[in-house]
């Protein structure tokens, strides 16, 4: 699991700047109230960080996410991805984007129900690798690494939580990814399963140096992280080096 | 897994849309699949009936009227009566009736009479007096055909002597020389014509009646005052240019005419016979035929006087209406067919259902006679058995089914054998014509009818027009409404469809959302939406496809009776009829079964009928899922 992980770039530009956020600010309409979830946020950070995004719900940290992931786009602000500018483009260059540079694990698992294991991971690479046979075999190869080759066929109903979060990392590194950014991914899990996931995923961070930026609750998660940041009511009100 | 190598052979190279995706989708969500799917199956199915049975009701009018293609021909040609005669006169002509009378043949014979005759064009040969009505001639001729069935008895024998015969009459279906049948050939778009005769026929057996009457009269003496008329030279000139015209008009130019003197002279004499040619002395006026045509030539003054004359005698025969007779009447139909043409004609060989067709050779066809099965069934008649009619025998050679609105005779001769049974020699009342191209056949007819003036031409479209019953009641409710339904039965599946695969997508806000995430665009998740619906829509085509195969086999198995009247050709109805006091039905009626035929082109319609819903279920569908931005997906789920 080393550099069959993760985007040639990251080992050459390891350190320079991932992401660079000046005055980023988004706003909701719940019905005729406004919500503003962001607030003029300044944020950096660089390639190969490990960061943890910590605050209560409502604190925007979910949100931050979301445009960290350039599943969204600010309502002010600026906001470089790797050198790009994201807060003006079309929904088709930050799908485009996402699909090469970005790996996603979220608290639900968010599998295919109707696919299984390998599908599921092969699914990621489908805008990217026209070939089903390498989609395959890249596939196979993941699970292996993250310890569940004896379940590539498994539906999800038939894997357990644990299993399910590793596939969805699996996934999240089909197409060898800049960052992932992982919403609670212990969210639904026991805490031998959150610790043990929280272990493979150093275990990536360490053996290929890819960006990992984590929102969570769990004090054990942030523990775990080279930097942590705190939110609140849109925010960020603390940012520190472990 | 078989499933999986074929999604391999597939999916090769086709990235538009995950193959093994869309597979799994419907093979592990198999609830939603297969309501969907019969939703569309039903609609299609549906559809598939409505157009079986569309079909069906085209094929059983087709079959109803098939006879005009089942007979090779595309179109009749016949010279009818309109319902409302020009006036006949009374009076009688100078041809004898049928059977050989003294005027060289009967009705239309070539007896050089007052009528339309063979070969000279006497101005009745479909040249009358417009296009549907007789001239003078030839409805009177007409009338006399038909009538003289009355004065023919007497031909058969003595009155009081016991007689069976029978008699040939055309009925409303005038006879015409048979060089019509060539000038109709040559009409472009013909590729044959040929010449048919169709006739009712009566058999007549009793007592030879009583049916005229010798009145003597004339010898009486009768006096009158003389007033001499006084003409003025004026009065003389126009009397006699009155009189030349009348003679004129009746035996041609040159006739003479001895006028009236007006100077005191000798009084005219005159007789006042009726009948034909009766003559007076010389130098008196003839009276020729009718006295009133020169009456009128007459002034007022001449015409009041009184003299005493001497009526010749003379002896008038007087038919007798109704004729004081005991005859049994029975009608059937015959018609002359050619025996060389076996693919066209009224009946062909594909007719024939028993038995074999009429021997081309002329002298062997004179014994034989074809009958129809319901003929045959009616008077108790097999093949090979004998029919004699006229002290002639005839063995019937073949038994013959013709179809509906087609000629509908009993008995079939050959042409020229009934020609000449019922004097009717070089002349038919039918040509059977066969156009090359289906869609010629209504400008054939129009130019036909411009070569006849005065010709019926019948095409299978008129007679399609002509077809009551409740088939055509049906058909026009099929045409009315099965389209419109058709298309309703259809949306509405659609609709069904896409319903579902809205409902469906709306419950994978999540599932899209994540593919939205990990990189699939917009076009990438409606693409893989339609494939999904695209492959329900293949499974509702094939179940729908078979619902359709069942809901035509069950209507063709019920087969629901359907009646299909037609006034054909009217053969049977004619004013001998309304002479002899008995009603000939001029319709005739069948009930065919509706079958719902399974043709390729339903089964094609169908399924793409079902593809089509699959399309647009797909297209709602993806419509909803692709409004929806990875981020509200993923946020709605915390």
């Amino acid at each position: 699991m080393t550099d069959t992980l993760t985007s040639e770039q990251n080992e050459t530009g390891s350190g320079s700047l991932l992401y660079e956020l000046r005055g980023v600010t988004r706003t909701y309409s719940k019905g005729s109230v406004a919500v503003n979830a962001l607030r003029g946020v300044d944020l950096s950070i660089k390639r190969g960080e490990m960061v943890v995004l910590e605050g209560p719900s409502g604190s925007g940290k979910s949100t931050l996410l979301q445009l960290l992931g350039a599943l969204d786009t600010p309502t002010s602000g600026q906001i470089t991805f790797a050198g790009r500018s994201l807060e003006h483009e079309s929904d088709q260059v930050l799908t485009d984007i996402r699909s090469k540079e970005i790996g996603f694990v979220f608290q639900q698992f968010n599998l295919i129900p109707t696919l299984s294991a390998d599908d599921n991971v092969a699914i990621a690479m489908i805008p990217r690798e026209p070939s089903r046979e390498k989609r395959s075999a890249r596939a196979e190869e993941l699970l292996t690494q993250v310890g569940l080759a004896h379940r590539l066929g498994h539906l999800p109903s038939r894997l357990s939580g644990g299993e399910q979060q590793r596939v969805a990392i699996a996934r999240a590194l089909a197409n060898r990814p800049e960052v992932i950014i992982a919403d609670e991914p212990t969210g639904n899990l026991d805490s031998e399963n959150a610790r043990e996931f929280m272990t493979l995923l150093h275990d990536l961070h360490e053996r290929s140096g890819v960006s990992i930026i984590i929102a969570t609750h769990d004090e054990d998660v942030a523990l775990s992280a080279e930097r942590r940041i705190r939110m609140r009511d849109g925010s960020i009100v603390s940012d520190a080096q472990n | 897994m078989w499933s999986n190598r074929l999604i391999a052979v597939i999916g090769k190279g086709t990235e538009l849309f995950s193959l093994s995706y869309a597979w799994n989708e419907l093979r592990r969500r198999a609830g939603r699949t297969i309501v969907t799917a019969i939703g569309l199956a039903a609609g299609v199915g549906l559809v598939m009936g409505i157009i079986g049975v569309s079909q069906g009701l085209s094929d059983a009018q087709t079959k109803a009227l098939s006879p005009l293609g089942s007979v090779g021909t595309s179109i009749i040609v016949t010279r009818t009566v309109a319902p409302t005669l020009s006036t006949a006169t009374t009076t009688t002509t100078t041809f004898g009736g049928f059977g050989g009378g003294s005027g060289g043949g009967g009705f239309g014979g070539g007896g050089g009479g007052t009528f339309a005759g063979g070969g000279t064009n006497g101005g009745g040969f479909f040249r009358g007096g417009g296009a549907a009505s007789l001239n003078s001639k030839d409805s009177t001729a007409l009338d006399n055909a038909n009538s003289s069935i009355i004065t023919d008895l007497a031909k058969l024998g003595p009155a009081g002597t016991k007689f069976t015969h029978d008699f040939f009459v055309p009925g409303t279906l005038i006879t015409f020389p048979s060089n019509a049948v060539s000038d109709v050939a040559k009409v472009k778009g013909v590729t044959s014509a040929v010449g048919a005769l169709s006739l009712d026929a009566l058999h007549e057996s009793g007592t030879v009646p009583k049916i005229t009457a010798s009145v003597k009269t004339g010898g009486q003496t009768i006096s009158a005052t003389v007033k001499p008329p006084v003409l003025t030279a004026k009065q003389q000139q126009t009397e006699r240019s009155c009189i030349q015209s009348v003679i004129e008009k009746r035996f041609g130019t040159g006739g003479t005419t001895t006028g009236g003197t007006g100077t005191g002279g000798t009084p005219p004499t005159g007789g006042t016979g009726t009948g034909g040619g009766t003559t007076v002395p010389s130098g008196g006026f003839r009276f020729i035929g009718s006295s009133s045509a020169i009456n009128k030539c007459l002034t007022p003054a001449q015409k009041a006087y009184q003299q005493n004359v001497v009526v010749p005698e003379q002896t008038v025969n007087e038919v007798l209406n109704p004729p004081t007779t005991n005859t049994k009447t029975s009608t059937y139909t015959v018609a002359g067919l050619n025996p060389s043409n076996t693919t066209s004609g009224l009946v062909t060989k594909a007719n024939l259902v028993k038995g074999t067709w009429l021997s081309t050779n002329p002298t062997t066809v004179k014994s034989q006679v074809l009958v129809t099965t319901a003929y045959a069934t009616q008077e108790g008649l097999k093949v090979d058995q004998t029919l004699t009619i006229n002290s002639i025998n005839y063995k019937i050679v073949g038994l013959v089914n013709p179809t509906l609105t087609g000629d509908v005779s009993d008995i079939y001769f050959s042409l020229s054998n009934l020609q000449t049974l019922s004097s009717n020699q070089s002349r038919v009342n039918e040509v059977l014509v066969s156009v090359a191209n289906a869609k010629d056949v209504s400008a054939v007819a129009t130019a036909i009818k411009k070569e006849l003036p005065g010709a019926t031409v019948l095409t299978a479209k008129s007679l399609a027009d002509q077809v009551t019953g409740s088939l055509s009641n049906a058909k026009k409710l099929a045409n009315d409404l099965g389209g419109a339904l058709a298309v309703v039965v259809l949306l509405a599946a659609f609709l069904i469809a896409g319903l579902l695969t809205l409902s469906s997508v709306s419950k994978r806000v999540r599932e899209i959302g994540s593919l939205r995430a990990i990189g699939w665009s917009r076009g990438r998740v409606v693409r893989q939406i339609i494939a999904e619906t695209l492959g329900i829509g293949v499974l509702g085509g094939v179940v729908g496809v078979g619902i359709g195969v069942i809901i035509c086999l069950i209507i063709g198995a019920v087969g629901p009776a359907l009646s299909v009247t037609s006034t054909g050709l009217a053969v049977g109805a004619s004013n001998v009829s309304g002479l002899l006091h008995q009603a000939t039905s001029s319709s005739v009626a069948t009930t065919v079964h509706l079958t719902a035929p399974i043709r390729w082109f339903t089964i094609v319609i169908a399924f793409v009928g079902a593809l089509l819903g699959g399309l647009i279920a797909g297209a709602v569908g993806g419509w909803r899922a692709a409004r929806m931005s990875p981020s509200s997906a993923l946020r709605d789920l915390g």
